[in-house]
């Protein structure tokens, strides 16, 4: 009898040395994490209080705000030209890489064919190849073809860029539909474009949403491709960036960067709250 | 289920897009390297071997790409596992501190990068104004530059796998530890760690086979030491204007990412057979 008291309290005393171990250890992991994210969200949010200093500073945080960077930016021809270009190449991408991109993982998601495996491949390549030598390939070729410089050259060269992420994003879409509505709607005599039209694409919705949203920030942000086949009149804004980062590190490349980081946000936010649960795209 | 077979007509126009826009340009790569005006040789190859510049930068490559993916590994796996202990509500709200970087362009990145680690940069006021005195540390243009900006590219990559591989872990595994007594370190070394060596994996490979093909972190915030493979490519084709040595760089390039593709898919493969009996979920 005397013994159990005595065992309880041992086992008491143990428990709070784990539990203080525990807590110190959480501790640690709890300081460890919060490092690291500072580490990477810091220098994709420091860049929007740098853009309200003046041109002539920069400090953190700034002296006295203004908006003075972005004057310059938006009264500069340049830099306004290689965002509506921008815009233009990575609009066309996003929508041609659509059209492709949807069916293709319609098809790789719903059907067993054969040289499927080989489809797969080659649709998926472009994430293994590195960007340089495709690029390096595409102004070899594009300079036969006259292509080199043209917006049209871009936007295909963009299309291939991001189909593979287009793909994967839609083709989850797929793999979570049932196929029994499909068949249904044809046992109910529906033709083969209304199955397409009435039941498959409105459940596709949100993934072929935010597969455009994908492919449009990735056409938007590409500078590799664009840095080698583009000419000072088709110049996109991630080129212009790279160029001016380079020589001279124009004050203003603090507002885009603002800019940029403000619709990575957004586009950031919209993708999880159409996505929710796979938060995590594979790019 | 399988409705009308035509899964080819599906496929058809994204296949003929990577045949035109992919694979006749690397077609092109691949037989400039090897043209000359005499002919078919192999000279830019020997020439490349030849050369000091490109051994080096090879060899830099592959160092700079092992030790950003390591440097990842190490600052990522902290983070996935917290993240892994939060409640699903929880995780999606600090999923989103993981998920803003990774949507950001690279260029912002580097941008950032280049105004706090200049010599003038926000970190050099910050201790300047700590400790009272002009201090300028050397942090831009340097292998240090070029990891902290590869490192913060590629956490995001190491954070989903292994993220995947802590939720995967039977819960009770935690509880049997702790009901026997194990005390936390023990439950990491014996636990956490030995399970999560598939997301581990996982992630060192991807970031490594990304890593070899980096070019605006290293051409942004390195120096010509720091070069790496893809840079030699766009120096040969814009700077000299040799296409035929800028294409044999970029098949050396091309052939060194697809072994080291196919080399850790091979891997990962043999592992998870390996694993099977253990019964450790994918």
């Amino acid at each position: 009898m005397t013994q159990v008291p005595k065992c309880t309290h041992s086992q008491k005393a143990r428990g709070i040395i784990i539990d203080r171990l525990a807590r110190r250890y959480a501790g640690l992991r709890n300081a460890m994490a919060f490092v690291v994210y500072a580490f990477t969200l810091l220098p994709t949010l420091i860049v929007i209080p740098i853009s309200f200093g003046g041109a002539g500073e920069m400090s953190f945080p700034p002296s006295n705000w203004t908006l003075e960077l972005y004057e310059q930016l938006f009264s500069s021809s340049a830099w306004v030209s290689s965002i509506l270009q921008s815009t233009k190449v990575s609009c066309l991408a996003t929508l041609l890489a659509i059209l492709i991109a949807v069916p293709a993982a319609y098809g790789l998601g719903r059907f067993d064919f054969p040289g499927k495996r080989l489809v797969l491949f080659l649709v998926m390549s472009p994430m293994v190849v590195p960007v340089v030598v495709t690029s390096l390939g595409l102004y070899l070729y594009f300079s036969r073809l006259h292509l080199v410089g043209t917006t049209i050259g871009l936007v295909l060269s963009h299309v291939a860029y991001v189909t593979p992420f287009v793909v994967i994003t839609v083709m989850a879409g797929v793999n979570k539909l049932d196929p029994a509505l499909e068949l249904a709607a044809s046992i109910m005599g529906a033709k083969r474009l209304a199955v397409l039209l009435k039941v498959v694409l409105p459940q596709l919705r949100p993934s072929i949403i935010a597969g455009a949203l994908f492919a449009f920030l990735m056409s938007f942000d590409e500078v590799v491709i664009a840095w080698f086949i583009t000419s000072p009149e088709t110049t996109t804004l991630p080129v212009k960036m790279y160029t001016s980062v380079q020589w001279e590190i124009s004050p203003i490349i603090a507002a885009v960067s603002a800019l940029l980081t403000m619709l990575s946000i957004v586009f950031c936010c919209l993708s999880i709250f159409l996505l929710p649960g796979t938060a995590e795209p594979s790019r | 289920m399988k409705l009308r077979n035509d899964g080819i007509l599906w496929t058809g126009p994204a296949t003929v897009l990577m045949l035109l826009v992919l694979f006749v340009p690397l077609a092109f790569v691949v037989v400039t390297s090897v043209w000359t005006p005499a002919g078919l040789s192999l000279a830019a190859y020997q020439r490349l071997f030849g050369s000091a510049l490109f051994l080096k930068t090879f060899w830099s490559t592959f160092e700079v790409s092992i030790s950003a993916s390591l440097v990842s590994l190490l600052l990522g796996y902290p983070i996935a596992m917290h993240l892994a202990r939060q409640t699903p509500r929880m995780r999606s709200i600090y999923m989103v501190i993981v998920l803003v970087p990774f949507w950001t362009s690279v260029l912002v990145k580097t941008y950032a990068f280049l105004v706090l680690f200049g010599r003038n940069g926000l970190i050099n006021q910050a201790l300047s104004a700590i400790f009272q005195m002009n201090i300028e540390v050397p942090m831009l243009f340097n292998r240090f530059a070029v990891l902290a900006g590869m490192t913060n590219y590629l956490i995001p990559f190491v954070v989903f796998p292994v993220l995947a591989s802590l939720l995967a872990i039977d819960r009770s595994l935690y509880m049997a530890a702790e009901v026997s007594g194990a005390k936390p370190a023990r439950i990491f070394f014996r636990i956490t760690l030995p399970l999560s060596v598939p997301g581990v994996l996982a992630g060192a490979f991807s970031t490594t086979v990304m890593s070899l093909g980096f070019f605006v972190i290293p051409a942004l915030l390195g120096s010509r030491k720091e070069a790496m493979m893809s840079n030699l490519v766009d120096f040969y084709t814009r700077e000299v204007l040799d296409w035929n040595m800028a294409s044999a760089i970029a098949v050396m390039l091309l052939g060194t990412v697809t072994l080291a593709a196919l080399g850790s898919d091979l891997f990962m493969k043999r592992e998870s057979r390996s694993r099977t009996p253990k019964a450790v979920p994918a």
